[in-house]
């Protein structure tokens, strides 16, 4: 209990820390917090696999890919310059926007009940953590991930495709810087073929 | 197998449209069409003759709608008199239109509006229910309207449309809610049923239901006071003066509580208003023509007083009296008007009698017609109209009401002196047409209305003149059928249809007819007498101009305002009405209405300034809008529950 | 035991309202992404939490689902922030607004 707690904190305000910090590079650590953090939980909640998958695919390529970008994108080692502040004044409604619908959500959920299972009956069971083939363990998972739910997979490898093409497409192929002394020299006007005679 | 009714019905219809439709190819065939077709209609009356004249006559039903709702024609003796009325005078006064018309352009639609008029007027009267009744009293008015403005590049002629028309559509309110009253209080609108069950309406509907259909019938038939769009009226052409203004839509009013008489018959405070109606119409008219100039004033004011005795006797319940003197009134008045027409036309549209005189001499025919319609209307013995109006006199006396026995006698001697100086002033006496008009008082402006001269008419003499020959015969005759008294064929013509009305009380002075006759006929001749030593002696001829000048300028204010019946309209509903225009063109128009429209265009561009605020393609701005969509769902599910 | 389910997703909401006001409030494109990423995290809190009440390792799969979505969508996303932002001079969101009606 009093570990779900701490976990607790330390998420919501990795989460705040995050989302405030003027650099990135800052956010980008609160971020990684917030990936561990998470992962704890995880395994707090029996889900081994999802946890380690936690921090090896968020903490571990993902934010490797935000690191890039910014290093990419920075000009110099302070904060990124902005631009002038096109929709001023927008801080307040957008937070009491939010917590509005916070609200909703949480008045639905503490009037939803929650504790009816669902109609189908579990695959596994429970049990200590490092045995096999108990819930959240490789193996369950696995298996079930290659036969009772093997369109999701599928599905997966698609979409991974797609974000490959589509990343490269995008961020490949840039238009070519023009260089000096370029390989190709510009045509001097009366080397070109005279295409229409210019009736003379 | 078409009911020749209906033939008669709507021969005239079929005349007008063609006129209308082929005026231009037509020319002036269009009124030997008009007027051949206006003679087939009186032929289909008279070949119905035999069946139709009596109580029941002949009937053709022509739409049934629901039951208690369905149109036709019925052709009895009321009817049947006004139809031969029609069309008889009627083609005539077509006829003499022709030559009438003869160099005006657009004649053709002259004669189009003359058969739609003899088409509206014949669905008036042919009409066995009450609708059909109205939507001929409305068709009447719209006829009226066309031919009184029918010369419409003169603002005067288009002006006294306009009056008439919309002191028509004053009456017209009043018959339109007797007619709605009729049809809710005895659920049918058939004649034959509304006077069936005329016994089981309550006695306050039937006097509103009287009063009602007594104001349509005084707004057409020119009863004080809505009088006024009468002698206004005169604007239009003489013909039509002689059709409409004179012979037959004038008595539509007549026509109309002869009609209801089983409902007058059983209430008699609407009797005795209809009959104090027509009393003072009677009186005023007859005054204020002793005041005109206009020869077709003089002619419009004795109409007016000639209807309202018409109105009297029937208001007093002496319908055949009444009905009499219309058909005798039909003749010798389209006889005078067509007379009068010839003067004008051969005067070049003179019309003031102080610019005529001693046209006896110059034409001997247009004389002669004049004073045998004259003496017609003055009743002068033996002639058509002694008969009718001694027995309107006659029979007001018997209903008894000696009041207006005493104001019949009195307006008949006024009718004499003015009638008699019209004679003597436009016909004896020295020759006046080339007087300068200063020296007889006539102000300018009432020249330039008449400036516009008809060029010099080419037409046969006999289009214009065979007419007016034609009707010399019932000017003088038409009166003798009702000699003697109730057996004549005239009171046997119509039978019991009139019915006995409530409200006689029974002669109040025990005077025989003979003598009443004679109290008439003293009081006719002290009138003829004083016009003679006025105008027609060979002593006020000498001195005519100085005399007329002198009338002129000493006519009483009074007179010459006729008894601003006129101002008071114009003062007591025409400025208000005029008011109440101006107020909304100004005010209701641009700030309600324009400002109505125009807020809903600023609407639409204050919308559209909001949603471009919205789309400023800043992401922030668009992504704030995603979670403010979502926050409403979360709402909705929150609120309503989620998964119903 | 986790089976106070709904302090879990109770966090869960927190956390992802932190991650809707990061979006909305922010103009550096790198913070937005990283705030998506923290949306996509809380709703896979929520998924494993449920899974594990209910014993049913569906909603593993489903997790494993949305990391994969959510790692293709970072890369994507950052592809278009590098082509979008590699000359520019300022890296503003407010800078992209060429979608103006």
């Amino acid at each position: 209990m009093i570990l779900f707690y701490v976990l607790a904190i330390l998420l919501i305000g990795s989460a705040i820390f995050t989302v405030t910090q003027k650099s990135p590079v800052y956010s980008i650590v609160g971020l990684l917090a917030n990936f561990l953090t998470l992962a704890a939980l995880y395994f707090t909640l029996d889900a081994e696999f999802l946890g380690v998958v936690q921090i090896v695919v968020y903490s571990g390529a993902i934010l490797m890919l935000f690191v890039f970008v910014i290093a990419l994108l920075s000009s110099g080692i302070g904060p990124f310059s902005e631009g002038p502040n096109r929709l001023p004044r927008v801080a307040g409604p957008a937070a009491l926007t939010t917590f509005v619908a916070f609200g909703f959500l949480a008045f639905a959920v503490l009037h939803a009940p929650l504790a009816l299972p669902p109609a189908h009956a579990s695959v596994s069971t429970v049990g200590p953590v490092g045995t096999a083939n108990v819930f959240g363990s490789v193996g369950d998972f696995g298996v079930a991930l290659f036969t009772v739910q093997l369109l999701p997979f599928e599905v997966t490898a698609f979409i991974l495709m797609v974000a490959v093409i589509g990343v490269v497409l995008l961020a490949g192929d840039a238009a070519p810087q023009r260089t000096r002394g370029a390989h190709e020299r510009r045509a001097k006007s009366a080397d070109r073929e005279p295409i229409v005679k210019a009736g003379r | 197998m078409i009911s020749l009714l209906v033939v008669l019905w709507l021969v005239p219809l079929g005349g007008a449209l063609a006129a209308w439709a082929f005026g231009p190819q037509l020319g002036r065939a269009a009124g030997w069409l008009a007027s051949a077709l206006a003679f087939v209609s009186f032929a289909c009356a008279v070949v119905l003759f035999p069946q139709a004249s009596n109580a029941t006559g002949v009937g053709q039903t022509l739409v049934t709608w629901i039951p208690g709702y369905t149109f036709g024609l019925r052709l009895d003796a009321l009817s049947l008199l006004w139809t031969l009325v029609i069309t008889g005078v009627g083609g005539l006064i077509h006829v003499y239109s022709i030559g009438y018309m003869w160099t005006d352009r657009a004649a053709a639609r002259f004669f189009a509006y003359l058969n739609f008029f003899l088409f509206a007027m014949l669905t008036l009267v042919l009409s066995d229910n009450i609708v059909g009744l109205l939507i001929g009293w409305g068709l009447v008015g719209l006829a009226s309207y066309f031919l009184i403005g029918f010369w419409f590049e003169r603002p005067a002629a288009v002006a006294a449309s306009r009056k008439a028309f919309v002191i028509n559509v004053f009456g017209d309110t009043g018959i339109m809610f007797a007619v709605f009253a009729l049809y809710a209080a005895t659920g049918s609108i058939s004649y034959a049923d509304i006077f069936a069950r005329a016994g089981t309406l309550p006695v306050g509907v039937l006097v509103a239901v009287c009063i009602g259909l007594f104001i349509g019938a005084a707004a057409k038939s020119a009863q004080v006071p809505l009088h006024t769009w009468l002698p206004d009226a005169m604007e239009g052409p003489t013909p039509v003066s002689a059709l409409i203004h004179a012979a037959t839509m004038v008595t539509a009013g007549v026509y109309l509580i002869a009609r209801f008489a089983p409902l007058y018959n059983i209430s008699p405070t609407a009797q005795t208003i209809v009959s104090t109606v027509g009393g003072i119409t009677m009186v005023t008219g007859a005054i204020l023509g002793i005041a005109q100039w206009d020869i077709k004033r003089i002619l419009a004011y004795s109409t007016m007083s000639q209807i309202g005795y018409m109105i009297m006797g029937v208001g007093v319940g002496a319908y055949q009296a009444g009905v009499l003197h219309f058909f005798t009134h039909a003749f010798f008045k389209a006889q005078l008007f067509l007379g009068a027409g010839i003067v004008i036309h051969a005067l070049g549209d003179e019309q003031d009698v102080r610019k005529m005189g001693g046209l006896a001499r110059r034409m001997p025919f247009a004389f002669w017609a004049m004073l045998l319609g004259t003496l017609a209307i003055i009743g002068f013995p033996f002639f058509s109209g002694s008969y009718s109006k001694d027995a309107v006199i006659y029979g007001a006396l018997e209903a008894g009401h000696p009041l207006l026995y005493a104001a019949g006698v009195l307006t008949a001697g006024i009718t004499a002196f003015y009638m008699f100086r019209m004679i003597f002033v436009v016909f004896f006496g020295p020759d006046r047409t080339e007087v300068p008009d200063e020296l007889l008082a006539i102000p300018p402006p009432a020249r330039a209305a008449h400036a516009e001269a008809h060029a010099a008419s080419h037409a046969p003499a006999w289009l214009m003149n065979a007419p007016v020959a034609l009707l010399m015969i019932p000017t003088v005759a038409a009166g003798w059928l009702s000699i003697g008294g109730n057996a004549s064929p005239w009171y046997r013509y119509f039978g019991t249809m009139f019915g006995t009305s409530e409200n006689v009380a029974g002669p109040s002075l025990p005077i025989p007819e003979f003598a009443s006759q004679l109290i008439v006929y003293a009081v006719v001749t002290v009138g003829v007498v004083i016009a003679y030593r006025r105008y027609g002696a060979p002593a006020a001829q000498s001195g005519a101009i100085e005399r007329l000048r002198a009338e002129a300028l000493g006519m009483p204010r009074a007179l010459r305002r006729a008894f601003f019946v006129d101002d008071i309209i114009a003062a007591a509903i025409v400025r208000p009405a005029r008011a109440l225009g101006s107020a909304i063109v100004e005010i209701v128009d641009p700030k309600v209405i324009d400002a109505g429209v125009r807020d809903v265009a600023w609407l639409a561009g204050a919308l559209g300034l909001v949603a471009r605020a919205l789309q400023n393609g800043l992401v922030r701005s668009y992504a704030l809008t995603i979670v403010f969509g979502a926050a409403c769902f979360l709402a909705y599910f929150a609120v309503l529950g989620a998964g119903r | 035991m986790p089976l106070d389910l709904a302090n879990y997703v109770a966090l869960s909401a927190v956390m992802f309202f932190i991650g809707v006001a990061g979006v909305v409030i922010r103009r550096n494109p790198l913070i937005v992404l990283m705030s998506i990423e923290l949306m996509f995290n809380a709703a896979n809190l929520a998924l494993v939490a449920f899974s594990r009440a209910w014993v049913n390792n569906a909603g593993h799969i489903f997790v494993f689902l949305v990391v994969t979505v959510a790692a293709a969508e970072a890369a994507i996303g950052l592809a278009i922030v590098v082509a979008v932002f590699r000359r520019a001079k300022n890296v503003d969101l407010d800078e992209v607004a060429g979608m103006h009606g």
